[in-house]
Order: C-alpha cells, then sequence, then structure tokens
C-alpha cells in the first residue's frame, strides 16, 4: 500500500470501526449507571421495609412470624423492581453478542455488581442464605434459560462482598428493635461465615479488588460484633427490661457511629456507606 | 450458599487459573520473539543500505515463527473469549505488528495493511472470536513504526543515505493523514498520535538539512 489514497481509504475502514466502538462502549455506559441506580433504589425499598414501623401484617401472629412476613414482603417487592433491571439488561444483550461482552466487561460490571449485591439481600432476607453463581446467572438468563452473556465469576464475587455492607447495616438499624438482637446475631454469623473460610479469603489473591472488599467486610463485621458485645456486657450486669435495654443499644450504637447517619431508625437512605 | 455451590465456583476458579498459566506461557513466547525482533531491527539505524537484506533475512525466521504462537493461543482461547484474556498478549502483539510493519517498509517502502500482517503473523480470520488483530493494536504497531522511521530518518544521513529521509518524510505525512481522520477519546491510541507531529517535525528537520546543502537528489519533492 503505497499512495495516499490507498492509506486513506484504509484509515476510513479503521475510522467506522472505532466510532462503531466507541459509540456502542458510551451506550453501555449509560446504560451501567441506569443498572446501578436502579439497583441501588431496589436495596434502599428493601432496607425500608425492614425498619418500617407501621403494623404488621394481620397474618402475622406473634413477633417472629411478623418479622418473616416483612421480610418476605421486602423479598418479594424487591424482585418485583428487580424484574425492571433484568429487563434492562435483556435490552442490551444484542450489543453484547459473541465475545463482545468481554470487550465492554468494564462498562458492565459496575452495575452488575450493584444488581447482584441487590438481589443477594433479597435472596437473604427471603430464604437465610448466599445467593448462588447458578442462581445469579438464571436470574440473568430468558425464559428458554439462554443465559443474556455469562457471569463473570469476579463480579459475582464482589457483589456478594458488597452485600456484607448493607447486611451490617440492616443488622445495626435491626438492633434497637425487637427481636432484633437474635437478628444481629444471625447477621453476625451469617457475615462472618462469608468473610472467613478457605473460600472467600482463598480467593482474594485471583481478584485484584477482592482484598479492598475483604476489609470493608472485616469493618463491617467488627461494628456488628461491637453491638452484640454491648449487648452482652450491659445485660448480664444488670436485670433489664427489654425496653431499658433497647434504650442502651440505642446509645451504644451511637457510639460507634453508625446510626450516626440516621440509619438508626430513620428512612434517608441517599448516602451510600462502606462501598465505594 | 452451601457447600456444593462453593465448590463449584472453586471448580472454575481452578479452571479459569489453569487457563491463565497456559496463555501465559504462550504469550511469554510470543513477547520473546517480539523482543529479538525488536532488538534485531534495531540494527537498522547502523546498517548501510546493501546490508539491509541481510539483516531482514535474520528478523523474518523469528517471525514466520509468531504464526506457531498465533496458532497456540488460538487453540487455547474458548470459544467468544478473545477479549477476555486479550489484555494479556495486547503489547506483545503490538511489538510483533510493529516487527512485521518495519520488515514491509525496509522491504518495499509501503505500509503493510492490516490483513497483510495478519498473514505474516498466522492469524487465521476464521479464529476472530478467539485470537484476531484489531484495528486498534495494529494501529499502535504502525505508530511505533513512524517513531522508528524518524530515528532512522536521522542515523540514514549519518550513514551517508540522503535519500532515504526524504522517502521516509512522504510516507509518514500518508500516515499522519490516515490518523488524522480517526476520532480518537482520550486514550492510549490518541496521546501516542498526539505525539507522532514530533516525529513529523524531526523527519521535516532532516530532510531540510539535507536539501538545504543540496546532499540528496534535486528530483526529491517539494516539502
Amino acid at each position: 500500500m503505497g499512495s495516499r489514497e490507498a492509506i486513506l481509504s484504509v484509515f476510513e475502514c479503521f475510522r467506522d470501526e472505532l466510532d462503531d466502538h466507541n459509540d456502542r462502549r458510551e451506550r453501555l455506559i449509560k446504560h451501567g449507571r441506569d443498572v446501578t441506580n436502579l439497583s441501588k433504589k431496589v436495596i434502599f425499598l428493601l432496607h425500608r421495609i425492614m425498619v418500617d414501623d407501621a403494623p404488621d401484617d394481620p397474618a402475622g401472629g406473634g413477633e417472629g412470624t411478623g418479622d418473616r412476613a416483612r421480610a418476605l414482603k421486602a423479598a418479594s417487592r424487591g424482585r418485583d423492581k428487580l424484574r425492571e433491571v433484568r429487563a434492562m439488561f435483556a435490552n442490551v444483550r444484542h450489543e453484547l453478542v459473541g465475545d463482545r461482552f468481554w470487550r465492554y466487561q468494564r462498562q458492565i460490571s459496575p452495575g452488575l455488581q450493584e444488581y447482584i449485591e441487590a438481589l443477594s439481600f433479597a435472596h437473604y432476607l427471603e430464604t437465610g442464605k448466599l445467593i448462588s453463581y447458578k442462581e445469579v446467572q438464571i436470574s440473568l438468563s430468558d425464559d428458554k434459560g439462554i443465559p443474556y452473556f455469562p457471569l463473570p465469576l469476579e463480579d459475582y464475587l464482589l457483589g456478594l462482598s458488597d452485600l456484607t455492607g448493607e447486611l451490617m447495616r440492616y443488622a445495626i438499624s435491626a438492633i434497637s428493635r425487637r427481636g432484633g438482637r437474635t437478628k444481629a446475631q444471625d447477621v453476625c454469623i451469617f457475615v462472618r461465615n462469608c468473610r472467613a473460610g478457605r473460600y472467600f479469603e482463598g480467593w482474594t489473591p485471583y481478584f485484584k479488588d477482592l482484598r479492598k472488599k475483604q476489609n470493608v467486610t472485616s469493618q463491617s463485621l467488627e461494628k456488628i460484633e461491637d453491638a452484640a458485645y454491648a449487648i452482652v456486657v450491659r445485660s448480664s450486669e444488670y436485670d433489664l427490661s427489654p425496653d431499658m435495654l433497647d434504650d442502651i443499644v440505642a446509645r451504644a450504637i451511637s457510639f460507634h457511629g453508625v446510626s450516626g447517619n440516621g440509619r438508626g431508625r430513620g428512612r434517608d437512605y441517599d448516602e451510600d456507606g462502606p462501598d465505594d | 450458599m452451601d457447600a456444593r455451590d462453593l465448590e463449584y465456583v472453586n471448580e472454575l476458579l481452578e479452571q479459569d487459573n489453569e487457563l491463565r498459566e497456559k496463555v501465559r506461557e504462550q504469550v511469554h513466547d510470543l513477547d520473546k520473539k517480539a523482543r529479538t525482533m525488536s532488538g534485531l531491527l534495531n540494527k537498522i539505524h547502523s546498517t548501510p543500505v546493501d546490508q539491509v537484506p541481510a539483516l531482514l533475512e535474520q528478523v523474518k525466521p523469528v517471525l514466520e515463527s509468531c504464526k506457531d504462537t498465533s496458532a497456540a493461543l488460538a487453540s487455547l482461547i474458548p470459544l467468544a473469549q478473545f477479549w477476555r484474556w486479550k489484555d494479556m498478549w495486547t503489547n506483545s502483539l503490538r511489538n510483533a505488528v510493529f516487527a512485521a510493519t518495519m520488515v514491509g517498509y525496509l522491504e518495499t517502502g509501503t505500509l503493510l495493511t492490516l490483513p497483510r500482517v495478519r498473514d505474516v503473523l498466522g492469524i487465521d480470520l476464521e479464529w476472530s472470536d478467539r485470537y484476531a488483530l484489531p484495528a486498534e493494536d495494529y494501529l499502535h504497531g504502525v505508530i511505533s513504526l513512524v517513531n522508528e522511521l524518524s530515528r532512522l530518518a536521522v542515523n540514514a544521513v549519518t550513514m551517508g543515505n540522503f535519500e532515504e529521509p526524504i522517502k521516509i518524510s512522504a510516507f509518514v505525512k500518508d500516515l499522519f493523514a490516515g490518523f488524522s481522520m480517526l476520532n480518537l477519546k482520550n486514550d492510549t491510541l490518541r496521546r501516542r498520535y498526539d505525539s507522532l507531529k514530533y516525529d513529523i517535525k524531526r523527519i521535516e528537520e532532516v530532510v531540510y538539512d539535507v536539501s538545504l546543502r543540496k546532499l540528496a537528489p534535486s528530483k526529491s519533492q517539494a516539502f
């Protein structure tokens, strides 16, 4: 290829190719932002329902069942909203055919992780378990079970790491409520299991962001542990009524600066806490 | 999530790691070849014109052997996962493209097109979702070629070859006109494109010096 005309015509093709790539990239970044926003809203919705002070459903009999009913209600409303997020993923499916998904993975993964965080939170409220890789992949598949795109292991694990931060908030805001102390204990054990073990800890070397998130998880865990500690110490010293205990706990939490954001009882979940 | 699910994730992770090791081995190989070629081609700055073909004969077997690496990588990468693993060899591939286009220029004085480079490196078009040569990487290789030619313009004069800078000047200006057509965003390609003007300036200065002193044949193009 010698003449200038030949070179120009070749570069014209490159221009089209690069334009196509850049445009698609921009579209996916915008799309990812929308997915992130909607997923965050789902998380706030779940928190909101769980700290809702409205009377329990008449169907729920005692204290435990009322809480359980609330969790199921939260999960089902969360799932409705998550369906919208899934529809958004289905909409960009055609942009991600073949190995294109991997080309734009960096643009997709923030939204995808936020979605996994919301989905796993709803899943936890419903079942008390960590959502599995396969379950997440199935949620991102069409009616015939064909995945919209392959679910990267990295995004799955990082999404789950963010879940622990949400659970910490959930536990702390629940702790000053009736029956919240057992709930906090459950969450404490659950988060501890997530963090430790040969799995998450063993996986950290393979993903550069997982180490950072594991540290955040440790901090969240400490906050819950401190709150649980305060309860045990105070309640063993005095023979207190549950009401007074609630007061003490509320004070202990504000000491650790968690409910200072109004997260204890309030409903303003506007800011995002420990996760980036 | 029960133990079975965790085990499944563990298995996926292990498969990925195994593959990563194998790919790394091949990339290491490709990198070594690209370095060898860059090293050999560096001699061009001190090689008289009549000895250039001999030098290129040394580079060609290495270039030829890149075909093996390409085939090996294409067989390793799972279907539709080219972009997942590509970061591992991007730099080595760009260096290989540079070597191929440099040899092309030294032999014919023209630009080796992307499909030709693909042929030289043995990258089969049918592997497009496993191992391919994206336009971006080709362009990076071409920019490296321009960087190197601006050096050659200077060193050719030192060796008494006064025609070379004029040939290079025309060639690089054509390329620059090509690059100017692209809508580049703020990335490395854009930064490297911006640096091309310094190469052009350097080459023009050489051409100016040579022409002013009437060292080059007067039939040379106006500049």
